[in-house]
């Protein structure tokens, strides 16, 4: 008993021990990220990743601030997946609650918003989950896109892809956001003079719940290819309703939603042969890091990683996680490094140029027995493309 | 044109038209007897949904049998909530005359409220669950087995209601209620006895919908609203307060979706939908299933 106590005693006191470290010199990190409204499911494996690193830094002891473990403390805001609300909290994360580091928020219309705000008090984010060919025009310094899914390249390796495996015709069913509108408004140019007809070409609004008189006549032109630019609500009903009508184009990208871990438990080995814009996999061996990172989280959120947003948010952190133990916590010096170095991440070797992350090249994801391979460009491919077996 | 003929075109509307029923059901329930504007509808749908996700992933029950516990669970949360709010508001009559603001007001709160105990519970992640994701072959139409169940169930249903309010005793009491409140009140109709099971019936037909929709659907805590404006379309189509005409409602708005989008193209959805919405509000405020002096 008087054992049970003393050992309990300890603990406080360890504890407590602890909390006087935290108030002593703990590093604060904040960030804003949708956490409820129309955005926070899809912020949701960005937000379970920097939970997860905020778990190691834990268990390593605290953060390696230029050689000392320090402990972190968060500072958390839900910005309600109000655009116009991102740039006033990160203010305040700035200005009142005064943090030393600060993480990205979700989506590229929150780190377009925010930019200006960290233009102005000259403090450096590594971004992460956005993708656009605008972020090229945010003025170079204080953020940085470690994207290799921007849609001007993406559109052109998608070309590419397809003709590498002998593509003549292509349906595309497009929905009506930015990021699918932006890969069409490119795909469109590199499809010409490629050999390759474009037999359907349809677009469709947010919310639509059918798409029966689309797809039957993608199964009438019978394509070889099939882009569903779509996002996971309209992604789900492109897979339910494709698989109703047997569509058996043999390669069929469908864009955003399968490297979700519910889109795998939804649909199982229906995913399989499936391309996906995506540049990470833990297949890949020469990425170091890669498979300890999908296990670790596997473990830690109960389901496996999002190929695109989890791995984009863990090499944000590491980036930022290796130029803090480097040069510790002045902005002027985390800017430096950050800017000129080259990074060692879950997804290679990452160098920036002005904002833009030049290393990664653009690749593609297709899943094959439940796993993500990389299977363009040839350089990183981990399988090669296979044609897509019969719906299951 | 042969796709405009095709028996795949009328499925997917049936199912899709059934769902509306389905949702747009509770919704005008509680706006006919009480003039109460449920914009929390989708909310309840959506804790339906996550009724089957963990009825399915934790207990192993398939949706058929979850749905029952959704109708109850959400049955049981719309007596509460009138209980604790309406009940009294609906008793005074100053506070009457300005209900439908109101309670729009209240039912926005308690949507935010449901969002967010939601999200903070089951986190903002999508869910699913592989459910009855079988093809079926029907003579040439083929059709997943969900969307199949889906349609069975929810026009099963519908049917039921429809029964109800016609044939039994309780439910010629909602349509008194709908019709002349103050006078079935006068005839001995225990209006506030009424008023609570049409809450937990508008809000079990909410949950049970929610079910059906997590089978071919991604749950999240954020999935309600589109269905509660997609009800609200079906109703102001169908009349405000007529059970009968947001049936038909319903089937008219799936009809506009499936077969609008096949004769002209998928980028004109909103528009035709909304642009059906709109003329039915320039031209016949009423809705198409009202005469023009039922409308309170």
């Amino acid at each position: 008993m008087l054992k049970r106590f003393l050992a309990a005693a300890a603990a406080v006191g360890v504890l407590l021990a602890a909390g006087a470290a935290v108030a002593q010199d703990a590093v604060k990190i904040g960030y804003a990220i949708s956490k409820t409204g129309p955005f926070a499911p899809a912020a949701a494996s960005q937000v379970t990743t920097y939970e997860y690193w905020k778990q190691e830094i834990e268990a390593q002891g605290g953060l390696n601030v230029a050689g000392e473990l320090r402990p972190v403390e968060w500072v958390v805001y839900d910005d309600q997946s109000d655009f116009s609300k991102g740039p006033t909290i990160y203010e305040k994360l700035i200005t009142d609650d005064k943090v030393d580091l600060l993480l990205a928020p979700w989506g590229t219309p929150f780190h377009f918003a925010i930019a200006a705000v960290l233009e102005r008090y000259q403090f450096p984010v590594v971004g992460n989950s956005a993708a656009s060919v605008d972020l090229r025009e945010v003025e170079p310094g204080n953020i940085w896109f470690p994207t290799a899914a921007i849609p001007d390249q993406i559109a052109v390796e998608l070309v590419g892809l397809m003709q590498a495996q002998g593509v003549k015709s292509v349906a595309i069913n497009m929905l009506q956001l930015p990021f699918s509108q932006e890969i069409k408004r490119f795909l469109m140019p590199a499809l010409e003079g490629s050999g390759i007809e474009v037999v359907v070409n349809e677009e469709y609004a947010p919310g639509t719940k059918d798409m029966t008189a689309t797809l039957a006549a993608i199964k009438d032109a019978a394509p070889d290819a099939i882009l569903s630019l779509s996002y996971p609500p309209d992604s789900i009903l492109f897979m339910n309703q494709s698989r109703e009508l047997g569509i058996e184009a043999p390669f069929q990208l469908v864009m955003i939603g399968p490297t979700a871990a519910f889109f795998g438990k939804m649909f199982g080995e229906a995913r399989d042969g499936l391309v996906t814009v995506g540049h990470w996999t833990p297949e890949n061996e020469e990425w170091e890091g890669a498979r300890a990172f999908y296990e670790g989280y596997t473990e830690f959120a109960g389901e496996e990683p999002d190929y695109l947003n989890s791995a984009l948010a863990y090499m944000s952190l590491e980036i930022l996680e290796q130029a803090v133990a480097e040069v510790g916590l002045d902005r002027d010096a985390l800017r430096a490094y950050i800017s000129s170095e080259t990074h060692q991440t879950i997804n290679g070797p990452v160098k920036f140029d002005g904002v833009q992350n030049v290393t990664t090249p653009t690749m593609f994801l297709q899943f094959q027995d439940g796993k993500a391979q990389v299977i363009w460009p040839e350089e990183t491919a981990t399988a090669e493309w296979i044609p897509k077996p019969a719906w299951r | 044109m042969d796709v405009l003929l095709s028996g795949q075109l009328v499925v997917s509307a049936l199912v899709l038209g059934a769902l509306y029923a389905l949702v747009a059901l509770g919704l005008n329930l509680i706006y006919g007897t009480m003039r109460l504007l449920n914009v929390a509808h989708g909310d309840i749908l959506m804790l339906g949904g996550y009724v089957a996700f963990w009825s399915f992933t934790l207990l192993d029950l398939p949706p058929p049998v979850s749905l029952f516990i959704a109708f109850a669970a959400a049955a049981g949360f719309g007596a509460l909530v009138y209980s604790l709010i309406f009940r009294r508001v609906l008793k005074s009559t100053a506070v009457l005359e300005r209900i439908e603001a109101n309670s729009l007001l209240v039912f926005f709160g308690i949507s935010v409220i449901i969002q967010n105990l939601a999200s903070l519970a089951f986190s903002a992640n999508d869910r699913a669950y592989p459910y009855l994701d079988q093809v079926i072959d029907l003579g040439g139409i083929t059709l997943g087995a969900d969307r199949l169940a889906t349609l069975v169930i929810a026009l099963a249903v519908c049917l039921a209601c429809v029964f109800f309010f016609r044939f039994s005793r309780v439910g010629l009491a909602v349509r008194a209620l709908i019709q002349q409140r103050d006078a079935a009140a006068l005839v001995g109709i225990d209006t506030d006895r009424i008023n609570l099971l049409v809450f937990c019936l508008g809000f079990g037909l909410a949950g049970l919908a929610g079910t059906l929709i997590s089978m071919t659907e991604q749950v999240s805590p954020f999935i309600g609203f589109p269905f509660t404006i997609a009800a609200f379309v079906i109703i102001i189509l169908g009349g405000l307060g007529n059970l009968y005409g947001s049936l038909a409602g319903a089937f008219i708005l799936a009809g506009i979706e499936v077969y609008g989008v096949a004769l002209t193209s998928s980028s004109f959805r909103s528009i035709l939908v909304y642009g059906v919405f709109i003329a039915i509000l320039l031209l016949r405020p009423q809705g198409l299933f009202n005469r023009g002096s039922a409308t309170r």
